[in-house]
């Protein structure tokens, strides 16, 4: 589904982060890339879902048979790669609802799908927010404004519950959780595994892979990944520490 | 009134002073009242860029074609009707038309006010309460920076007189439409008054809309005396090829409250004068607005609030739009008198800069002779939040309806100050309508 081939990228003041990243991700996989601070994990997710402001240098990108990284960002969206923000923006003045539904409607017409009225849309968001056992509170408001740090995951967490993503990237949704909300988040992901969609959570911490088990783990460390392995390696990891792992080893 | 002047007269006013005309059946005090504005005028032509005021309007196009006034016709609308439709509330306490500048009684409807408060066509009011059309035409008579406001006075058609009575409550919101039919391409002059008696308190909603080439200049005078409250809207979405000048001279008493919004969505150049004398103690001034402006429009917000008296409140929100080739500028200025203590002003002026050809100018001033006060302002222009942008992307909205999405978020903020509910979802309902028509 995801194959990145000898990745590189840099920010716009020349700065390289991603120094040659490998990594292939199958439908119905659950992946954990994990690493310090700095090590790039948040560029590699940018990168993936195509933010303005980095510069690919050399390898590629390959999404569902295609080109991911000539795509724009919106497309990538209507393709179906979701990102779950580290850092979900506030937006004034846009109704949480209303900005949900534009957009799952700008999907089902890139799908060639009928859009869902309004009814038809609350209906499914009322389903979809007792399955993942999130209140209705969060609905009326504007977009992320107001929403404590927990809220904020939770609405990325219902907005990819909403948009059925096929490649879910989950760029560090469990930090600055309480016991309570990481599970909500890790209950959520875990429900939307499924044979045609693969999850890929970035994460500082091994803690969110006590919730959800992966398939493979990975330590990214100085822009390329250092060492894979099963969810054993996150354990190793927690033990050893990354100093253990890759360059620095 | 003749066309030979026997005072000096500016070049560009010369086409008025030929176009002017007696009005038949007026009483002698308006006639009067007319040669002297007229002179005034002549004297005065149009203001110079180099007034502070006036520095960011070029009036050069309108010098070269002058837009002379029109005479009145009373028509019976008819033609105008699918204008009102789409700018009109849906249910209006009571709603006063003009066409072209003129009362249409066939469009208008009066009987839903109650006891205490009397609304009149200025045409009316002249005959029957004179005093008040005196008072109207008091407004901004003297003051340098608004020679069209002698203009106005010297050629007003009509306008309207409301008059409520101390101590009147009456929430449901009138309604004033201006209609430009696109049948003249002229000048249209209205003149008109609010005299909110001690205690009253009211809604108004005007808009004011047009097809055609036209050339309008607003004058309203409101008088709150003292505890009245006064809700003002005005809704401007003129032609593409009208001017709109609209010059506000309002008067706070003790304890009055003032809140006028404005959203300016249409006009090729558009320019919103608001002067205030807070002189009653513990006024309070709120001037709140919007505008959009896309392809070569020219928005102006002017804004003059003067505190004479302690306590004194005010508050401006102003946000601008500018995209394509359009300007947009906001000046505001407080003053605060010395001896007027224990005032407190704040004022906002953010912008959004859409493009790299649109420009928006934005000078908010505070000149402050008391030592106790509080006052402050603040100003911003600039581009659409990327982080938000990216967000909406990130979801699958396509990136041009992201940016109208962020841009009608902007403005919608600034809405929500509007009450009631029924005006403030029309005025949203206009946003996004011309939102969807917009080009970046």
């Amino acid at each position: 589904m995801l194959e990145i081939t000898n990745l590189y990228a840099r920010l716009a003041d020349g700065r390289e982060i991603l120094k040659g990243i490998d990594l292939s991700v199958g439908a119905g996989e659950v992946h954990a890339i994990m690493g310090p601070n700095g090590s790039g994990k948040s560029t590699l997710a940018a990168v993936l879902a195509g933010r303005d402001g980095y510069e690919v240098t050399a390898g590629s990108v390959t999404y569902l048979d295609r080109d991911l990284l000539a795509m724009p960002a919106d497309e990538r969206a209507r393709e179906g790669l979701f990102l779950a923000f580290q850092y979900p923006v506030e937006i004034p003045g846009v109704n949480n609802m209303y900005f949900l539904r534009t957009a799952l409607n700008a999907q089902r017409r890139h799908r060639g799908e009928p859009e869902l009225d309004a009814g038809q849309f609350l209906r499914a968001v009322r389903a979809k927010l007792k399955e993942l056992d999130i209140g209705e509170d969060l609905l009326q408001r504007a977009v992320n404004v107001g929403f404590s740090g927990g809220e904020k995951k939770r609405n990325e967490i219902f907005q990819m519950a909403m948009l059925e993503p096929r490649l879910a990237i989950l760029d560090e949704t469990d930090s600055g959780l309480d016991i309570d909300a990481l599970r909500v988040v890790a209950n959520g992901v875990n429900r939307e595994r499924a044979p045609d969609r693969a999850i890929v959570m970035i994460t500082h911490y091994q803690r969110l892979l006590d919730y959800v088990e992966p398939d493979r783990v990975h330590v990214l460390q100085g822009g390329r990944i250092v060492e894979s392995g099963d969810k054993t390696l996150a354990a190793e990891l927690e033990r050893r520490g990354y100093a253990a792992f890759g360059d620095a080893a | 009134m003749s066309a030979v002047a026997d005072f000096p007269v500016k070049p560009e006013a010369r086409p008025y002073l030929e176009a002017a005309r007696g009005y038949s059946g007026e009483p002698d005090w308006l006639a009067q009242r007319r040669r002297q504005a007229l002179a005034r005028f002549g004297e005065q032509g149009f203001p110079s860029r180099r007034r502070e005021a006036w520095r960011y309007l070029d009036l050069r196009p309108l010098e070269q074609a002058p837009l002379v006034p029109a005479e009145a016709r009373w028509a019976d609308g008819s033609a105008v009707r699918g204008q009102l439709d789409a700018v009109g509330l849906p249910a209006p306490a009571a709603r006063l038309v003009f066409v072209d500048g003129a009362f249409s009684a066939a469009l208008s409807a009066r009987e839903g006010l109650p006891a205490g408060i009397s609304l009149y066509a200025t045409h009316e009011a002249v005959k029957t309460r004179p005093e008040l059309v005196e008072a109207a035409l008091e407004a901004l008579s003297h003051d340098p920076d608004q020679p069209f406001a002698a203009l106005n006075a010297a050629f007003f058609t009509d306008g309207f007189v409301l008059d409520v009575a101390p101590g009147v409550v009456f929430e449901p919101p009138i309604e004033i439409a201006h209609i430009g039919s696109g049948e003249v391409s002229a000048s249209l002059h209205t003149r008109s008054l609010v005299v909110a008696g001690a205690e009253s308190r009211i809604r108004l909603v005007e808009s004011f809309v047009g097809e055609g080439r036209y050339w309008r200049n607003d004058v309203l005078a409101l008088r709150l005396a003292a505890g009245s409250a006064l809700d003002r809207v005005a809704l401007v979405e003129e032609s593409e090829a009208a001017l709109h000048f609209a010059a506000l001279d309002a008067t706070l008493g003790p304890s009055a409250r003032l809140r006028n919004f404005a959203l300016l969505l249409g006009g090729d150049t558009v320019r919103q004068d608001a002067i205030v004398r807070s002189e009653g103690e513990g006024a309070h001034c709120g001037l709140y607005g919007a505008f959009l402006a896309t392809g070569h429009q020219e928005a102006n917000i002017v804004t003059t609030v003067d505190h004479q008296a302690e306590r004194g409140e005010t508050r401006e929100i102003f946000k601008g739009v500018a995209a394509g080739r359009a300007h947009g500028a906001f000046q505001g200025r407080i003053t605060v008198r010395p001896g007027a203590q224990k005032v407190d002003a704040h004022m906002l002026s953010r912008n959004l800069l859409l493009g790299t050809r649109a420009a928006i100018d934005t000078k908010p001033e505070l000149e402050i002779f008391a030592d106790d006060v509080k006052c402050s302002h603040g100003a911003a222009v600039g581009d659409l939040d990327e982080a938000a942008l990216f967000y909406l992307l990130a979801r699958g909205i396509p990136r041009e309806h992201a940016r109208r999405m962020l841009i009608e978020a902007f403005i919608r903020d600034a809405v929500e100050i509007v009450e009631p509910a029924m005006v403030r979802e029309h005025l949203l309902g206009r946003l996004a309508r011309r939102l969807a028509i917009l080009e970046e």
